[in-house]
């Protein structure tokens, strides 16, 4: 119980570091925040159900008023903002990329991948363009045309997913929740 | 103080099938206990056993008469840790809720916890800590405000982890005044013989069993010499160990 | 932990949050269905609003909205490529009104006042075996660990430079992240040392 529960806090926590932290040269010379990679490994490391709960409770302290989304964003603003549909999909890309590592029984690297790359761009997609279609005022067509510059860096941030949560199960095999 | 013994019979601890604990039958009644061993001899895990934060793999421990790992509720009341490193101990944000945190687990109200909290802080002289923000304190203060949310709660015996190993010599000399003054049974786990030096009895544990057990002045001269003769040899390179 | 309060009180941090918060829902849904004079009115009035918060209150608020700029340029350029420029106003001023009040309700509503709204929110969750005092636990819980971790990201990204001439690329993640989990385990055990989280 009281693991589940620092689990879940520190995660949070994690997600709202991985913003803050001065960004990150991935390949050389293209830096990017690791946010949305903190939502991916919540997912692939924490397991489903832990992750979401993770998430959720970093997506309602930014609600609350908290800057700790990147760039020190936060406030009610954001969900009547553009990015409204990424923050409220942000538990379920979670969600499913832990559900991926739990139920697909391969090695955990693959398995990382393949989640990250459904939970994290997949379906945080299917939300956070509605909602840039919506408080644009554009199609979804449109509204795709103008997330697909940010496909290049999501991927890149998949592969991370799985390198990181490859080098847990070796590292620390009984903290990898997903697996356990 | 007598009559909150802490009693492990047969005692053994292993994770992961790795021994850490064999064999420990102690009964610990003195006011002042010193257990003292170098850096991966079974130390803190004693000590998480005999807290119950973690239940032996074979044996029995009893605190008061209570299995500690089960009766988690009554132990609030008999046994207080001291982790080695305050932030892994410190939950809250600020030293108000810190502190109010230990007295509402133990039923009190929210509001009756954070008068309390407040009392306590006054009593100590540091009043203007109640909002302060736990990260701004300096090392010592952190461990200081750990030991009172522990006081707080009014345990009858302190679980001690190395409590002077990340002080300086003055937040040693304020912990060691403070500490003296208590009339809680401390239990004081430590590699250094001069952090258990003034205790009314010693324990020495090597490999997870008890070496030694006696009064400080034997117990510390053998244990003194045993670590001067491995620091002289050259084995620290062997993995399986 | 800094948060977005605003500095200064204004009247509206005497109004309770669940009114602004409902106000708030109310004014978003009335700004899709609004056009012309009607939602420059709306614009207005957000402005006003804000402005009655004094000089410095104001300026806190339009630094608030800097992260729009992006949004509203790409906009009007995308009208321009259309060749309608004026389809952009009503974009731009709908995601103005509505972001602009919602930073507001933020700016004048503290903290611990939300989450003792949330807590009384989730409160029918009980019953699916959500106990509300978890849940302040566990904003506490962030609240402690992000100055603490990021605190220890800095001391890695230290221990690195100092041996390599490189910026710390994404493999200093792995420390981050394996000291976080380290973290969980040893506090989980220090919430167990005081009586759980039950």
């Amino acid at each position: 119980m009281e693991r589940n529960l620092t689990h879940i806090a520190l995660f949070a926590a994690l997600i709202a570091v991985l913003g803050l932290i001065p960004k990150i040269d991935l390949i050389s010379g293209v830096p990017i925040t690791a946010q949305s990679l903190g939502i991916m490994l919540c997912g692939t490391v924490l397991g489903a159900k832990r992750g979401f709960l993770a998430v959720v409770l970093f997506v309602v302290l930014v609600a609350a008023g908290l800057p700790l989304l990147s760039g020190g964003r936060g406030g009610i603003g954001l969900f009547v903002g553009p990015s409204a549909g990424y923050l409220i999909g942000f538990p379920f890309a979670a969600f499913v990329a832990g559900l991926v590592v739990e139920r697909w029984q391969v090695r955990v690297g693959v398995a990382a991948f393949a989640g990250a790359i459904l939970g994290g761009i997949v379906v945080l997609y299917a939300f956070g363009i509605p909602g840039m279609a919506l408080a644009l005022g554009k199609t979804l067509p449109e509204a795709a045309l103008l997330a697909t510059p940010f496909l290049v860096g999501d991927l890149i941030k998949a592969v991370l997913a799985a390198l990181v949560t490859q080098t847990i199960a070796q590292a620390r095999p009984g903290a990898l929740l997903s697996r356990a | 103080m007598a009559g909150s013994g802490i009693e492990l019979r047969g005692v053994g601890y292993s994770v992961a099938g790795k021994a850490i604990l064999t064999g420990i039958d102690l009964h610990l009644t003195e006011s002042r206990i010193g257990i003292v061993g170098r850096n991966g001899s079974g130390k803190t895990s004693l000590l998480r056993v005999m807290a119950g934060l973690v239940a032996p793999s074979v044996g029995t421990v009893t605190v008061a008469g209570k299995d500690p790992a089960r009766d988690r509720r009554a132990m609030l009341a008999q046994v207080g840790i001291l982790f080695q490193n305050p932030d892994h101990q410190i939950l809250f944000p600020t030293v108000g809720e810190e502190l109010a945190f230990g007295l509402t687990q133990m039923g009190q109200s929210a509001k009756a916890a954070r008068m309390a909290a407040r009392a306590l802080l006054a009593n100590e002289g540091r009043a203007h800590w109640e909002s302060a923000a736990t990260h701004t304190l300096s090392q010592g203060q952190r461990q200081y405000l750990c030991l009172l949310a522990i006081l707080a709660m009014q345990p009858a015996t302190l679980l001690l982890d190395e409590p002077f190993a990340a002080l300086d010599l003055p937040s040693q000399a304020r912990l060691r005044r403070k500490l003296a003054g208590l009339g809680q049974q401390i239990i004081t786990i430590s590699h250094d013989p001069e952090a258990v030096a003034d205790c009314d009895r010693v324990i020495w544990l090597e490999g997870g069993r008890v070496a030694m057990d006696g009064p400080a002045g034997p117990v510390l001269a053998a244990f003194t010499g045993e670590m001067a003769r491995i620091g002289g040899l050259d084995a620290d390179a062997d993995l399986a160990s | 932990m800094l948060t977005l309060t605003s500095p200064v009180r204004t009247w509206a941090h005497g109004v309770r949050a669940w009114v602004k918060l409902g106000a708030l829902c109310l004014w978003t849904v009335a700004l899709l269905r609004i056009d012309g004079v009607w939602l420059a009115g709306a614009v207005v009035l957000v402005l006003a609003l804000a402005a009655s918060g004094g000089r410095v209150f104001l300026a806190q608020w339009l630094a608030m909205l800097r992260p729009l700029w992006p949004f509203a340029v790409l906009i009007t350029l995308w009208q321009l490529w259309l060749g309608a420029p004026l389809g952009a106003w009503p974009i731009i001023a709908r995601l103005g009104a509505a972001v602009g009040l919602a930073n507001a309700v933020t700016m004048t509503t503290e903290l611990a006042e939300i989450i003792t709204l949330l807590t009384r929110l989730a409160r029918p969750l009980a019953r699916l075996g959500l106990n509300p005092k978890v849940l302040g636990l566990s904003v506490a819980l962030v609240l402690r660990f992000v100055p603490v971790m990021l605190l220890r990201y800095d001391q890695i990204a230290l221990a690195f430079r100092a041996r390599s001439p490189r910026r710390p690329g994404w493999r200093i993640l792995m420390p981050v992240l394996l000291a976080a989990l380290d973290d969980a385990d040893r506090v989980a055990e220090a919430l167990r040392a005081r009586g759980g989280a039950g």
